[in-house]
């Protein structure tokens, strides 16, 4: 655990001048793993944190080490000077998130033969056409059932109500719309979307908390 | 009501839709991955292309195959079969020869494949919200009847002066937008969700503008679309914002999206709520769209937040507003195709 932590203090000290600018596209290094050996190769420890033989920048073997600790140094001095609080990690994972999504990312247009082309177009064509006779069979679905209604109501509005009711009761009682517009106007039991797999009962009314 | 929705109605014995019919009956077990193999194998065959299976060619046949003869023979070049055009990178102007193909193009910048599925809330309304909006809220019309004269919306000028001629007609008093009228519903005007809209403020990212990249990442996380920034309109000095600030992330989703967000409200996040009384009736702009908001603590209940919820940090998550664009063209009608969708309503309606 305490590891981790230290790896993760390490790239959070790695990625201490961070541009201000939060738009995706700026020159941000994408993954983690490119940034690390810019600094020491397969290393995330921070220098500070690194044993005193450890191989730091540019060095080719073990001979140069202790030669570069000198120079090592200055950075460390410098980290004094200007204090700053180490990056989050979870800032440093959300804007890889984003540099993913950046324009310089976007993938190139796709690229066909002919007969692939046309193939594609061919499947398109009947997609695009499956999907107007759903359309329309769904509107004529709806016009019928409107005029269905007109019919009705026509009907309802010419007959003389129950027992010794006028004509066209039952046409005024069912225009009242008496509820429709409330705020029960549906009620919540009816809210439910289709599954493939309907639950056998529908509501439980004595459901309680 | 719920009773009824369970039984067969004539309806639903109609051929409705091939990729909204139930293959589902009760009391038949299905094995998906079987009957999915059974139901697709003469399919299958069929699209299957095997040369082995082509009958074999006669020696005729044989002598007849001449494909270089008739490449040689061919007056005019095929075009190459490889590909050969490339869609341009930015859009010149309606009127420069050199424009962009149609997204639905494979070839285009902007194509995306899809769609992949047919939301169920989507696929509720086509067969079963419609039809009952339809018929629930439908106002008979006695044939003969003349129609009601249009009140005037925009006024006329009194003619006092002679310049009065020909001018066009003024806006109405007291509102800057003309407001809209409400159409009646009828088979061809069924109100419908078309868009959904979430909008983040995030004052604080004035300071620290890590707050921006919690809600850009967030709202990425709950649309699948990339968050734009939105920025401060005015000077504020009590609540310390200057105009032109980066102050808020918006993003809007459409269609399928649309749909499947709201089944996410409304099925996944509104039943969790602790006291939740519903969404208060006096919301909406008067044409058909309504809004609410979700709070830091809502948001986390959202699946797509609540799995990486580790992501982000805790203090900085923030609350959206939710606005639902429909084409309903009140505040009422909104109201009603939502409450069919299973979101509720509570308080004083304001029509």
């Amino acid at each position: 655990m305490s590891s981790s932590l230290r790896s993760f203090g390490g790239l959070a000290s790695r990625l201490l001048a961070r541009p201000t600018a939060l738009t995706p596209s700026t020159a941000y290094a994408p993954t983690v793993q490119c940034l690390a050996p810019l600094t020491r190769a397969f290393s995330t420890t921070p220098r500070d944190l690194a044993p005193p033989g450890a191989k730091s920048k540019a060095s080719g073997g073990k001979g140069g080490a202790a030669k570069n600790a000198k120079g090592g140094a200055k950075p460390q001095r410098k980290a004094k000077k200007g204090p700053e609080a180490p990056r989050d990690p979870k800032m440093i994972s959300m804007l890889s998130q984003f540099a993913v999504l950046s324009p310089k990312r976007i993938p190139p247009p796709l690229r066909m033969g002919r007969n692939r082309y046309l193939r594609h177009w061919t499947i398109h064509r009947a997609w695009l056409l499956f999907r107007r006779r759903e359309r329309e069979a769904r509107e004529r679905n709806l016009m019928r059932q409107y005029q269905s209604m007109n019919a009705a109501c026509e009907e309802l509005r010419l007959t003389s109500g129950p027992g010794t009711r006028e004509e066209g009761y039952l046409f005024r009682v069912a225009m009242e719309k008496k509820g429709v517009w409330g705020l029960n106007g549906i009620p919540i039991e009816y809210a439910r979307a289709q599954t493939e797999t309907p639950a056998k009962v529908a509501w439980n009314h004595d459901w309680k908390r | 009501m719920a009773s009824l929705r369970g039984l067969s109605r004539p309806a639903r014995s109609l051929p409705l839709s091939q990729l909204s019919r139930q293959t589902f009956t009760a009391g038949s077990i299905r094995c998906a991955s079987s009957q999915a193999a059974e139901a697709a194998a003469p399919v299958l065959n069929e699209l299957e292309q095997s040369t082995l299976m082509a009958p074999q060619l006669s020696p005729e046949e044989k002598k007849e195959f001449r494909p270089w003869k008739r490449g040689a023979d061919r007056k005019f070049q095929l075009p190459g079969g490889r590909y050969q055009f490339h869609p341009p990178k930015y859009q010149r102007g309606p009127l420069h020869p050199i424009q962009s193909p149609p997204s639905s193009d494979p070839v285009a910048r902007d194509f995306v494949p899809g769609p992949f599925n047919l939301p169920r809330l989507k696929q509720t309304y086509h067969s079963t919200i419609a039809p009952d909006l339809m018929t629930l809220t439908y106002m008979h019309v006695p044939p003969g009847t003349p129609p009601k004269p249009a009140p005037e919306r925009l006024r006329a000028w009194d003619g006092s002066s002679p310049y009065h001629k020909n001018r066009p007609l003024r806006g109405p008093m007291g509102n800057s937008a003309l407001p809209l009228m409400e159409r009646h519903i009828n088979f061809r005007n069924i109100p419908e969700i078309k868009e959904v809209t979430l909008a983040s403020y995030v004052p604080d990212a004035i300071k620290d503008p890590d707050h921006l990249l919690v809600a850009r990442s967030v709202l990425l996380a709950l649309t699948g679309t990339t968050p734009e920034i939105t920025h401060t309109k005015s000077n504020v000095v009590q609540w310390g914002i200057k105009a032109g600030e980066k102050a808020g992330v918006k993003t809007t989703i459409y269609g399928n999206a649309a749909y499947e967000f709201l089944d996410r409200c409304v099925h996944m996040v509104f039943p969790r709520i602790k006291d939740w009384r519903g969404i208060r009736a006096t919301t909406g702009d008067d044409s058909g769209n309504l809004s609410w908001g979700f709070t830091p603590e809502e948001i986390k209940l959202f699946p797509e937040v609540e799995v990486n919820y580790w992501l982000y940090p805790a203090k900085m998550v923030p609350g959206c507003r939710v606005y639902v664009k429909t084409s309903a063209t009140s505040d009422r009608q909104a109201r009603l195709l939502l409450q069919a969708f299973g979101v509720p309503f509570y308080g004083t309606v304001r029509d």
